[in-house]
């Protein structure tokens, strides 16, 4: 699905260079580790190329951004890893562990885009549906304490059709987190929901992962939401797919709103937005 | 739907604040809805009777046996048989309408789920639906008659009238399932089956109970056709034969009309179960 959207042209853009960032990253590869991983797809008996030898490295624990414009295969990235996905060459690792043995193992969370909430269940049920498909056990307790920690409390027995966008993406996050992984995999998970409400959400889920310390993959086209939450940014470009850079976020944590009105702030940003705008990056929206 | 109401509100003190729940249709707009559709509907079926009941009576007059009933004959007519007459035929009717209704409908679902699980043999079982759908019974009915004996042949009858739109809108629903929860599903380690278990095959419902409903009474008319091939002793279609051949023509209206009823009943039942069974399909407002 996602796969299909993420393409559409190949009009390669082979001038580009690639990256001061894979050849810098440090040798602590026990986060997520990704080595010349390619992606074709064929569409309309073409081959696009989704992904062209993307190499990184993050190391445990650390929240990842992959930023880039539609298009340019960071959703692609993300299914591999969650074992959605197959790579057409190039190897893919979390803690050192392919994407297979992490589905397997049960070490994966995972919310996309669109909260996908099974209508028919209540809150908490939908909460439950990893722990029924995968085996895992958790105390009801866990379960509370998760719905409080995304801020749930009062709506358990709620069902989706009663909830607002932000909610359903709350249980989604809730959902993501009951296995208790090692990697969280975080594909726009707020992509969909106003400004106010993102901003919100934002917050949320970095006081969530500071007490959870869980590697994590993020998927975004927001820049500031890349600045605002990441340990280290993939800047990635389209046609094909690469990282066209890797910037370690210099910020102190815990991080607050206020940072976001900070000089090295939007010193990040200004640096994304050259990279993005003016660096060769496609921009987004021009992908029909 | 008034789960809406169901839900408590956030305690006080809640860390954030919660967007609003999305308002559902109010009772208000319920019934003005109602308003708009039912009642013309109303009018207009009761208008339809009164002309009948007219034309009935024009063209009647001077003649013994009447042409078109109107509709007080074909009501004095079903009372004036009553339990009596209904209720054997009823039976007898019902209980192939209803045999072959399980059958074919578990048919179809059960090879809807098997095509799922086997894509392979989407094909076969698909063109074997649309071969069951578009056999002309007056060509079937006699040689499945031939072969089979008792109430078989029935039950094969009506199976041909169920199973192939049961098939098509179960298939339709299975894979019709949202596609990123299968992924939610796949991603904990799920398979094939726990996609089919956990995900496809509720949001299937709604398009299965579609499939039912439009089962019952076709399963009745499937039951009522079976029986003027090989007239038993019982039976609504064995009934509208014998009244019709006895020139009493307004039996065979009521008949007919009983018959419209109970299917209508079957269609009517199968809704009713739909929305208690899958509250959060949207309705389709039949």
């Amino acid at each position: 699905m996602a796969a299909t959207d993420e393409i559409i042209d190949l009009s390669t853009r082979r001038d580009m260079s690639v990256d001061e960032g894979t050849a810098s990253a440090p040798a602590t590869g026990s986060g997520i580790r990704l080595r010349g991983l390619t992606k074709e797809f064929m569409v309309k008996r073409r081959k696009v190329t989704a992904l062209d030898d993307v190499s990184f490295d993050a190391p445990e624990g650390a929240f990842v951004a992959l930023l880039g414009p539609s298009g340019c295969g960071k959703s692609t990235i993300l299914r591999i890893l969650a074992d959605l996905e197959q790579p057409t060459s190039g190897t893919a690792e979390v803690h050192g562990e392919a994407p297979g043995e992490i589905r397997k193992r049960h070490h994966l969370g995972i919310a996309f885009q669109d909260a996908a909430l099974l209508p028919w269940r209540s809150v908490v049920s939908n909460i439950k549906l990893p722990l029924q498909v995968s085996g895992v056990k958790v105390s009801d307790e866990a379960i509370a304490d998760l719905i409080k920690l995304v801020g749930l409390e009062g709506f358990e027995q709620a069902r989706p059709g009663q909830l607002s966008g932000g909610m359903r993406q709350r249980v989604a996050i809730a959902r993501s987190l009951v296995v208790e992984p090692k990697v969280l995999l975080l594909d726009e998970p707020f992509g969909a929901l106003d400004e106010m409400t993102r901003q919100r959400l934002n917050l949320e889920l970095l006081r969530i992962w500071t007490e959870r310390a869980t590697t994590t993959l993020l998927v975004t086209h927001s820049i500031a939401e890349a600045v605002f939450l990441a340990d280290v940014v993939a800047v990635m470009s389209a046609r094909p797919g690469r990282i066209v850079s890797r910037v370690e976020i210099d910020l102190p944590r815990p991080r607050t709103p206020d940072m976001m009105r900070s000089p090295e702030f939007h010193a990040y940003c200004d640096q994304f937005s050259d990279l993005l705008f003016s660096g060769g990056v496609a921009p987004s929206g021009d992908d029909k | 739907m008034t789960a809406a109401l169901h839900v408590a509100p956030p305690k006080a003190g809640a860390p954030i604040k919660h967007d609003d729940l999305e308002s559902k249709v109010t009772v208000k707009e319920r019934l003005s809805a109602m308003a708009h559709g039912a009642l013309p509907g109303t009018i207009g079926f009761v208008g339809f009777l009164i002309v009948w009941e007219i034309v009935g009576r024009i063209t009647n007059s001077g003649r013994p046996i009447p042409l078109i009933p109107p509709p007080t004959s074909v009501i004095a007519a079903i009372f004036k048989d009553g339990w009596t007459y209904y209720g054997p035929n009823l039976g007898t009717t019902l209980g192939y309408a209803l045999d072959g209704w399980v059958w074919g409908n578990l048919l179809a679902i059960v090879a809807a789920g098997l095509v799922l699980m086997i894509p392979q043999l989407e094909i076969v079982v698909l063109q074997l639906g649309v071969t069951t759908y578009c056999l002309p019974l007056v060509a079937v009915a006699p040689l499945v008659f031939l072969v089979y004996s008792g109430s078989t042949p029935y039950r094969i009858i009506t199976i041909l009238f169920v199973f192939f739109t049961t098939l098509v809108l179960t298939l339709a629903g299975l894979r019709g399932a949202d596609p990123t929860s299968l992924d939610v599903v796949r991603a904990y380690g799920g398979g094939r089956w726990q996609g089919l278990r956990r995900v496809r095959l509720v949001s299937a419902l709604p398009s299965i109970f579609a499939g039912l409903k439009i089962a019952g009474p076709a399963a009745v008319l499937g039951a009522v056709l079976a029986e003027f091939f090989q007239p038993a002793d019982s039976g609504l279609g064995v009934g509208i034969i014998r009244s019709q051949q006895q020139l009493e023509i307004s039996r065979t209206w009521g008949i007919a009309v009983v018959s419209t009823l109970i299917g209508a009943a079957a269609y009517l039942l199968t809704t009713l179960i739909a929305r208690i069974v899958t509250p959060w399909a949207p309705k389709l407002e039949v």
